[in-house]
């Protein structure tokens, strides 16, 4: 993968900050001798994103996510590591660079709040010189796809949360960027305007091929967006490979489910067939070891017979794998 | 560049519309300071005969007219914007765009400017009238007036820029600006024409960028300088843009690694 567009080699961030003591005689201590101490907020992380990719970055609070992508869009310089992204540096912020790239931020705004969006998309215009015929096209497909018509023209004060994350999502895209880092673009937004944005998302990468980095603590719209993730926890790569896989990896059993047509399941003692998570009327969950999940559920058939309705055999939930993943300290694993 | 400049123009021109009543009696205030200072001088004037120096009542009218209308034509707050706007993170939108954040000021300080400048005028005329001033001016120190009154502008704008940087350092930008303002005071012909200060402090005055973005720009519109000292001073002007030219690059450069972007 020689034409990675994002190319990221032991990128560390370590911020340096003053630790303040509460009382008289710490806070006059503190006038001679500050007291500092170093948060590895990215502890040198290493991928590569080709062309065209929706790849999911997640982590819990706290990883270095935002971080990372704030170095990746040149807003921060790293303390040490490289990254390249389209072939430029990102934190040299050349011209040619920002005008390819945009990072759009679930809860910051760019827009300018006493004006309308329409107006700041003309200024936006000339800051990127994007030529008229350009633009027009740009903006009436944002419009029709983030069904703004009527949103652009009212003073961004005016918006509500959904329908200014929507025209901010038009102002960080005016300009086509072939690279896009989206940090948590449906934070605080209703369900329906989750769904709206991912499926923006999906249509904007589909048609123009931009590569897309995009964190979110919504499974789904990983699930809905992203083939591939690279988990980070503590500052540090702990998977990166095709979502499909991740289970497999970091959630070593298999979740079965028996549904009994005499709703006395209840009264069925099947602990002998794994561990029992869930019990209600006429249906039993069970963990089990992945690798004997066939066989196990092979016996459950057996023996139940007749007295089975239905049965199924599913990966854990990607919220539990998730959460398995940052709870355990697992090494580095990469598919 | 042209072009960006007249689309952020329009966009400016119409946000600030909003807070035209605010920018009005914003500059109204400003114009207090000067008039109290010219009222005070006054008062000293008349009691030691209506003359100090080679300034009378009706020089001194004129003088604080010219510093109010210069003070105004320069203003320049970048340094308390600016460190809201890095201790906010709202400066990381503007640096992901390839456009230097100095022009959204730049911008934003012409658009003031234009919003107060009739209604000062008017201000000012009627200041002029109350205290019959009386002006000196040539033709040919109105002809200069108009680069001095850019290159102080500039001067108090990349001044302004280069402790605004300040803040990606220290969240105490306010107190440094706070010291060079009182500074200013003395030395930039506020507190009184720099022609009047004592030898000593008009010596320290001159080779200090203050006089030169107020004092220097009001005494040639006043007429109070003859051509060929406003040509001296004007060449001071030049001087202090070109180091606080370079010295705002620098600091800047290094300053914009240090931005942590806080904030989400
Ligand atoms: N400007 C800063 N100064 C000091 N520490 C910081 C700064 N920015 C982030 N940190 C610290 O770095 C670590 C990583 O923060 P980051 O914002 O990258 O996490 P995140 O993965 O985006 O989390 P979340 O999911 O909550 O958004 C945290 O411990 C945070 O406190
Ligand atoms: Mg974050």
């Amino acid at each position: 993968m020689t034409d990675a567009v994002v190319d990221v080699r032991e990128l560390r961030k370590t911020f340096r900050v003053t630790e303040r003591e509460e009382g008289l005689a710490a806070t006059l201590r503190s006038f001679v001798k500050r007291h500092r101490k170093d948060v590895n907020a990215v502890a040198g992380i290493t991928f590569r994103i080709g062309p065209g990719e929706v790849v999911g970055f997640l982590g819990p609070n706290g990883a270095g996510k935002t971080t990372t992508l704030k170095m990746l869009s040149g807003l921060l310089h790293p303390s040490a590591g490289e990254a390249s992204v389209l072939g430029y540096v990102p934190w040299r912020r050349e011209n040619a660079y920002l005008g390819r790239m945009t990072l759009l931020m679930g809860n910051r705004t760019q827009l300018v709040w006493d004006i309308p969006a329409a107006d700041s998309f003309r200024v936006l215009q000339e800051i990127y010189r994007i030529p008229e015929g350009q633009f027009r096209s740009t903006v009436n497909e944002l419009t029709e796809l983030l069904e703004l018509q009527e949103l652009v023209h009212k003073p961004v004060r005016n918006l509500s949360l959904g329908e200014r994350m929507k025209v901010e999502f038009a102002a960080g895209l005016i300009h086509s960027p072939s690279v896009a880092f989206l940090d948590e673009p449906t934070i605080g937004l209703d369900i329906s305007m989750q769904v709206r944005i991912r499926r923006f998302v999906a249509e904007y990468n589909r048609r123009t091929g931009a590569t897309v980095l995009l964190t979110s603590h919504y499974m789904d719209d990983v699930v809905a967006l992203c083939k591939r993730v690279i988990v980070i926890h503590r500052g540090r790569l702990l998977y990166d490979g095709p979502l499909a896989d991740l289970a497999e990896r970091m959630a070593p059993y298999k979740i079965i489910t028996a549904t009994l047509h005499d709703g006395a399941a209840s009264s069925t003692d099947l602990d002998a067939y794994g561990t029992v998570v869930s019990r209600e009327e006429g249906r039993v969950t069970l963990r089990v070891d992945r690798q004997v999940a066939p066989e196990r559920t092979g016996r459950l058939v057996n023996d139940l017979g007749s007295r089975l309705a239905d049965i199924s055999v599913e990966d854990p939930p990607i919220e539990e794998v998730i959460d398995r993943v940052f709870t355990s300290e697992q090494t580095t694993v990469s598919a | 560049m042209i072009r960006t400049y007249r689309a952020l123009l329009v966009a400016q021109i119409q946000a600030a519309s909003q807070y035209r009543v605010q920018s009005i009696l914003w500059m109204l205030f400003s114009v207090i300071r000067p008039v109290i200072f010219l009222a005070a001088w006054v008062a000293v004037a008349n009691s030691q005969g209506g003359q100090i120096g080679a300034y009378d009542v009706r020089d001194f009218a004129a003088y604080y007219i010219c510093l109010s209308l210069v003070s105004n034509l320069t203003m320049s707050w970048n340094a308390y914007d600016f460190e809201f706007e890095v201790r906010m993170g709202r400066l990381s939108p503007k640096l992901l765009r390839p456009l230097h954040p100095i022009h959204y000021s730049v911008v934003e300080n012409l658009v003031w400017k234009l919003t107060t400048i009739i209604p000062l005028a008017i201000v000012l005329v009627f200041v002029a009238i109350t205290f019959d001033a009386r002006f000196r001016t040539t033709p040919m120190h109105l002809l200069l007036f108009v680069p001095s009154v850019l290159l102080a502008a500039a001067l108090a704008f990349l001044s302004g820029w280069v402790l605004a940087t300040l803040a990606f350092w220290t969240t105490r930008v306010h107190a440094v600006s706070t010291f060079w303002d009182r500074a200013a005071f003395i030395f930039a012909g506020q507190i009184a024409p720099l022609a009047l200060l004592p030898g000593p402090l008009q010596t320290i005055a001159l080779a200090l960028p203050f006089g030169y973005i107020l004092g220097v720009p009001a005494e040639i519109l006043r007429g109070g300088v003859t051509i060929p000292t406003a040509l001296q001073l004007m060449a001071g002007q030049v001087v202090w843009v070109v180091i606080f030219y370079f010295a705002f690059q620098r600091v800047w450069r290094v300053g914009v690694r240090q931005y942590s972007a806080v904030g989400a």
